[in-house]
């Protein structure tokens, strides 16, 4: 019931009272509630004449950084006993200075401009418009408006520093770079011999092998560094980022595809994004620092999604033709195995970069022995399963989430795979 | 401070219409009066403020009662009154507590408590002063008085919809 029908109600019954008990002093009682309901009558606001102006300190930021709003609102028209301006917040934002409402009286023909900070979680906030309501004093007569005054603040995803990624496609494009191109050619590492060719430099003699053979003069060749087609694939299925009591892997996913595609573009490669989650999103592949951005802000957007059937992933060859690099960037579920087999044997180099579920899952178990048996068991489970894919020769990092990305990878990523292999590191962090 | 203001207006509400019914022989409905009071402040303390309307529709259910009963008619209009001013606060603390800066709050509650210190005496001066007017009226004169008041009443309502 709203307070002005409370009020008739009441004066109502005290009226009927009065005169049905034919008491005089009762009707007395309604006088201070008439008052009130006039009064409510006699200041009641006129309709707003507001605009408002929003003015945001950057439109693009980092998780962490801060950023400030600035409302200024002008009233064009009557003065205003009692307004409520309230700037509702996108979600995930997260007001730390200031506020985003104000409760003031507005004089006619005035102004009001106010500031308040805030942060936010990764993702694109959009504001709506700022609400109004003008009410009398006694807040019985209330006028409600919107007043549109949008903006957009594009939180991007934390950037983890990855120097080097070492990985070695079978396939790579003309263009120089640092990914051995299994060519013999200008280079720093050993490629192998071949007879000498005028013009080549007397220090590329290869003196000892040269000596062996009378017919002639050997030379060494370097392998060709080049640059190659990556194909970044950021698995964002709800079924296997989302755990109970609202924690997700889904973020540290988001960071290990940032600091995979930032460190492939500043070697030079070409890098496409492809984000498998609430909706489907593709990068088209791209070189530098445009790129970087690209791939920043559509993993800024990536959202997990309902569960589809991941052994639909179709990688277009004509972006990347066989024999390029895939990152998959997934916590990988058992089902996903023959669907990366696929791809291995339709000839993609594979690595997969896997935040280790089991163990994120863990942290937030208690330590019943059930518990600790369950996890046993899981934690047995997925490393038969990422012992089965590295048979297939597909590169699996299984990340501990509670290690930064720069470590992981420090220690899995920067060598090449036959590297680790040999010091018996394989991929496990 | 309106939240202060709010405790202080219950109190004195419940203290007065207990103090009445208790003066002239009902302790029981005194005493029930005053758990009414009671639990009005409990609910105010946690937070409950939608409990204010109905908290006041019966405050002034026994304010009717209480003249019917025989307690003084300035007693009851203090109940009531105090039970308007708990009332009102208890909505305007809600929407006081949207305002971020601490500064508009005060100055908001301060034009607040003006305003509704010049109603409520305003019509604690209109009560009295009819309480001095003696008219002899019949019943068909009362009943037409009626409902001129239930028209004006009505209207009145109307007109404040017809802001909104």
């Amino acid at each position: 019931m709203s307070r002005m029908a409370l009020l008739a109600v009441l004066v109502y019954l005290i009226i009927l009272a009065g005169i049905g008990s034919l008491n005089g002093s009762l009707l007395g009682l309604a006088f201070p509630l008439v008052i009130y309901l006039m009064a409510g009558l006699w200041h009641g606001p006129e309709k707003p004449k507001l605009q408002v102006e929003r003015t945001i300190s950057a439109e693009r930021i980092l998780p962490g950084e801060t950023v400030t709003v600035s409302l200024t609102v002008n009233n064009q028209g009557e003065a205003l006993e009692q307004v409520l301006l309230h700037d509702p917040l996108p979600g995930f934002l997260e007001v730390i200075d200031g506020s985003a409402s104000r409760f003031v009286d507005f004089p006619a023909h005035s102004s009001l401009t106010w500031k308040y900070t805030l942060r936010g979680r990764r993702g694109f906030h959009g504001f709506e418009g700022l609400q109004v309501l003008a009410e009398d004093r006694l807040g019985l007569v209330s006028r409600r408006a919107v007043l549109p005054s949008h903006g957009q603040l594009l939180v991007l995803p934390p950037a983890a520093r990855v120097r080097r990624i070492a990985i070695r496609p079978r396939q790579t494009r003309v263009y120089s770079g640092v990914i051995p191109a299994r060519q013999g050619g200008a280079g720093i590492d050993f490629f192998g011999l071949r007879e000498y060719q005028i013009g080549d430099a007397p220090r590329r003699i290869n003196w000892r092998a040269s000596a062996r053979h009378e017919e002639g003069l050997y030379s060494n060749e370097f392998e060709q560094e080049r640059v190659a087609d990556v194909g970044i694939v950021l698995d964002g299925r709800r079924s296997v980022n989302e755990f109970g009591g609202g924690r997700t892997i889904f973020e540290h996913s988001v960071t290990a595809a940032v600091a995979v595609s930032s460190a492939l573009l500043s070697d030079g490669n070409r890098v496409g994004l492809f984000v498998y989650g609430r909706r489907f999103k593709w990068t088209p592949p791209g070189y530098g620092k445009r790129q970087r951005e690209r791939i920043l802000q559509d993993l800024a957007l990536a959202e997990v999604g309902e569960s589809q059937n991941f052994n639909s992933l179709i990688v277009p060859r004509r972006l990347f033709p066989s024999n390029s690099q895939i990152i998959l960037v997934s916590p990988l579920q058992a089902e996903d195995l023959s669907m990366l087999v696929q791809l291995r044997v339709r000839g993609y180099q594979l690595m997969v970069i896997s935040p280790d579920p089991v163990s994120f899952e863990a942290r937030g178990l208690d330590g019943r022995a059930s518990a600790r048996l369950a996890f046993r068991i899981v934690r047995l489970q997925r490393e038969l399963a990422l012992r089965r894919l590295r048979r297939f020769g597909i590169q699996v990092v299984n990340w501990d989430v509670a290690l930064p990305f720069e470590q992981a990878a420090r220690s899995t990523l920067s060598r090449p795979l036959s590297f680790l292999r040999a010091i018996q590191r394989g991929g496990q962090v | 401070m309106t939240r202060f203001f709010i405790y202080v207006s219950i109190l004195a509400g419940t203290s007065v219409i207990s103090f009445g019914l208790a003066g002239i022989g009902y302790s029981i409905p005194a005493v029930g009066a005053g758990l009414c009071g009671l639990v009005w402040m409990i609910a105010c303390w946690r937070g409950f403020q939608r409990f204010a309307s109905p908290a006041f529709a019966v405050f002034t259910v026994i304010s009717i009662v209480s003249i019917w009963a025989g307690v003084s008619s300035w007693l009851a209009l203090a109940c009531v009154t105090f039970s308007l001013i708990a009332w009102d606060l208890a909505m305007f603390v809600r929407r006081l507590g949207l305002a971020g800066d601490p500064q508009d709050r005060v100055r908001m509650e301060r034009a607040h408590f003006a305003r509704l210190g010049s109603v409520a005496g305003l019509g604690v001066i209109g009560a009295v002063a009819a309480a001095r007017i003696h008219i002899d009226l019949t019943f068909g004169s009362s009943a037409l008085l009626a409902l001129l008041a239930f028209w004006g009443i009505s209207a009145l309502i109307y007109s404040l919809r017809s802001r909104e």
